[in-house]
């Protein structure tokens, strides 16, 4: 395990690379470029604040800002969850040519989409300034969940990945499984309309549930989150990330002939 | 003891070989041959109702053990499926070992495929950068090594294109340049020679036997065993997963060459190349001078030759294909060599070869029956170098045998200068 980490240092050029390589197909042959990352949820915005605020009837203020502090990442979680699952076979022929840490795969899908939910954040200001929605100091707290996103979603590709090289059918029911997750996720609705007794096991079951609550008490509610909540939900991401880098060094020992 | 990798610069305890680069102690390779993969969940639930009893095993390697000294190239022989792959792969890391240690002292650089990691959108610098860090190396190490690579590459022009871009010429001479650049302590070399035009090819090697030179340790495996002769110390030969074979280079690939022509019932071309008049072989020949070509073919015990066509064709090193020949074979070519019965001779005159010079590729293809309708039966290369004599009033690929001739006024038919061709 050390030999392992050591080894992730030693690489961390290929890190750097494999983020700046998804980054830059990503916005190659857009006019744009990166500033898509800001549009793009400026524009959901528009018409979030046109469905929910002219033909829907709904009663919590600043509703844009209210589902955009949630879906925004969620997204990420979605997209790396996706590419992810698939970033070991999509690059089945460098595997069976070269040898590197293969966790790297996986690991740079989740930091790149990192980097895209990092670049809409300035947008959702924009947006929590226009709603008039508080800039409190308990901001500096979102670096930290960010990390504990970070660490859950690695989790969670981590088993993935190799589990899509033995079962390609594993793409098709992550397809699924995050359309079930997403309404299973407190995004359009607050927590509190989930029945009563439902909504601790929400959290106990869903970590982006619990991920969801704190983005949205820090940047709409501006309040600070509970330590402990937010604590209990960092043990479980950092657990989650043990079983998954098992699973991972399991799986992937022989993935040479699999692929 | 758990087969694995172990990547020490210690030496073993308890071995006397501290000077060794590679070594394989005991490895054999399992592969386990799903005649339907089960690679969905339907698969995997039906064989849950329908047990189909234990998956097919294939060893790949058996019981392999050798040693390859620190500066030391060693070639690797033997037929398509006889391991040789795997091998390079178990050095590579690419694989593990089912059971037994393979022992790897130095930074290992593998080149099984070249270009593998390139990403089609991203421009050749970029891929350079990214290919680096595939295999190691910090951006600025790279940035020392990257006016060196694309001056290789012969890519100036081009760098800065997206590699989709590229032709595959392009991509591979890349891909070449990038791996001979990464200084490796041992390279792996799997059949990367055959890249771009005979002079790149040529390049390629004198950059692997410069490598070779600064003692870098190659393991080395190519379908042309002449160039295993010329460039190996020594060699093994793999049969079915097993060594049977290792020693000095030359004798190894004699060995091979003998089991070659001992499974019967494959006709083959042993060699192709340039001769002189008295069937001398030559590296050069001076444009407008005749080129002899020689095949020689293997031909089994009681074999025929009656149903092959042999195809002789002519490339430039930009690739253009400059003239083709097929010729259908008697069916009792006689024996060339009094030793051994099966091997035939064919050979082809070229006069007054028109071209202005350049290295020549000669391609010759077995087929059974009329060529370009079947998979050839073998196929082969050589390289002969055109000597042109350059007046400097003549250009173009070609160099045909032309007089000028002027009419003065006085002939009423003339209109001007014009070329007479003999």
């Amino acid at each position: 395990m050390a030999s392992q980490a050591l080894e992730l240092v030693q690489y961390r050029s290929l890190i750097r690379n494999l983020v700046a390589k998804d980054l830059k197909v990503r916005y190659k042959n857009s006019a744009l470029g990166f500033l898509w990352s800001l549009l793009n949820p400026l524009l959901m915005m528009v018409v979030f604040t046109f469905v929910f605020t002219q033909l829907l009837n709904q009663h919590i203020a600043a509703f844009p800002v209210f589902v955009l502090t949630a879906l925004l990442p969620w997204n990420w979680t979605a997209t790396a969850v996706t590419a992810g699952t698939a970033s070991l076979v999509d690059n089945a022929p460098l595997i069976n040519k070269v040898y590197f840490p293969r966790i790297l795969l996986p690991m740079s899908v989740v930091l790149s989409t990192m980097v895209n939910y990092v670049l809409a954040l300035p947008a959702l200001f924009l947006m929590m300034a226009i709603f008039g929605r508080p800039f409190t100091p308990w901001i500096v707290e979102i670096p930290l969940i960010v990390l504990i996103q970070a660490i859950f979603v690695t989790a969670v590709v981590l088993i993935l990945a190799p589990l899509n090289v033995y079962f390609r059918d594993t793409t098709v029911l992550v397809e699924v499984g995050l359309l079930a997750w997403f309404f299973m996720t407190p995004i359009f609705y607050p927590v509190e309309a989930v029945v009563p007794h439902l909504a601790a096991w929400m959290y106990r079951l869903n970590p982006m549930a619990a991920i969801v609550e704190d983005y949205r008490v820090i940047l709409y509610n501006g309040a600070v989150p509970d330590p402990l909540f937010t604590g209990r939900t960092g043990a479980t991401a950092l657990v989650l990330l043990a079983i998954g880098w098992l699973v991972f060094t399991r799986l992937s020992r022989n993935l040479g002939e699999n692929l | 003891m758990r087969a694995g990798h172990r990547r020490d610069r210690m030496p073993q305890p308890g071995h006397p070989q501290d000077d060794a680069a590679v070594e394989f102690r005991g490895v054999s390779r399992r592969f386990r041959l799903h005649h339907e993969t089960r690679t969905s969940f339907q698969d995997w639930f039906i064989a849950l109702v329908r047990p189909r009893g234990k998956a097919e095993e294939f060893w790949a390697l058996r019981d392999v053990s050798f040693v390859v000294r620190r500066g030391e190239a060693l070639g690797i022989v033997g037929r398509n499926g006889a391991g040789k792959s795997t091998l390079l792969k178990l050095v590579s890391r690419v694989l593990e070992p089912t059971s037994g240690d393979v022992l790897i002292h130095g930074r290992t650089h593998a080149m099984l495929e070249l270009g593998a990691g390139f990403h089609p959108e991203l421009s050749g610098r970029d891929n350079v950068y990214l290919n680096g860090s595939i295999y190691g190396f910090s951006r600025r190490q790279m940035g020392e090594r990257f006016d060196r690579i694309v001056q290789f590459a012969e890519l100036e022009r081009f760098i800065d294109t997206p590699v989709k871009h590229y032709s595959s010429g392009m991509f591979m001479r890349l891909g070449f340049a990038i791996a001979v650049h990464m200084d490796p302590e041992i390279l792996v070399v799997d059949e990367v020679l055959a890249v771009g035009d005979a002079a790149f090819q040529r390049k390629g090697y004198e950059a692997l036997m410069d490598l070779r030179a600064r003692g870098t340790t190659v393991l080395f495996v190519s379908h042309s065993v002449e160039q295993i002769r010329e460039f190996c110390d020594r060699a093994i030969l793999l049969q079915e997963g097993r060594i049977v074979d290792s020693g000095p280079a030359a004798e190894v690939v004699d060995h091979y060459l003998r089991t070659m022509q001992e499974q019967a019932g494959e006709i083959a071309i042993l060699r192709v190349r340039a001769i002189d008049r008295s069937g001398l072989p030559l590296d050069a020949v001076a444009s407008g001078a005749d080129l002899g070509l020689e095949v020689l073919l293997r031909v089994p015990p009681g074999g025929s030759t009656g149903d092959l066509a042999l195809g002789l064709d002519l490339h430039d090193r930009a690739g253009t294909h400059l003239f083709g020949s097929t010729a259908q074979l008697p069916a009792d070519l006689p024996a060339f060599d009094d030793l051994d019965p099966g091997t035939r001779r064919v050979r082809s005159v070229v006069r007054g070869l028109p071209l202005a010079g350049g290295t020549l590729t000669i391609a010759a293809t077995l087929q059974r029956g009329a060529l370009g309708t079947t998979e050839p039966l073998d196929r082969q290369e050589t390289q002969v170098d055109v000597v042109g004599r350059w007046t400097g009033r003549e250009r173009g690929i070609l160099r045909l045998d032309h007089d000028w001739e002027w009419e003065t006024e006085a002939d009423p038919s003339a209109t001007g200068p014009h070329l007479e061709h003999r």
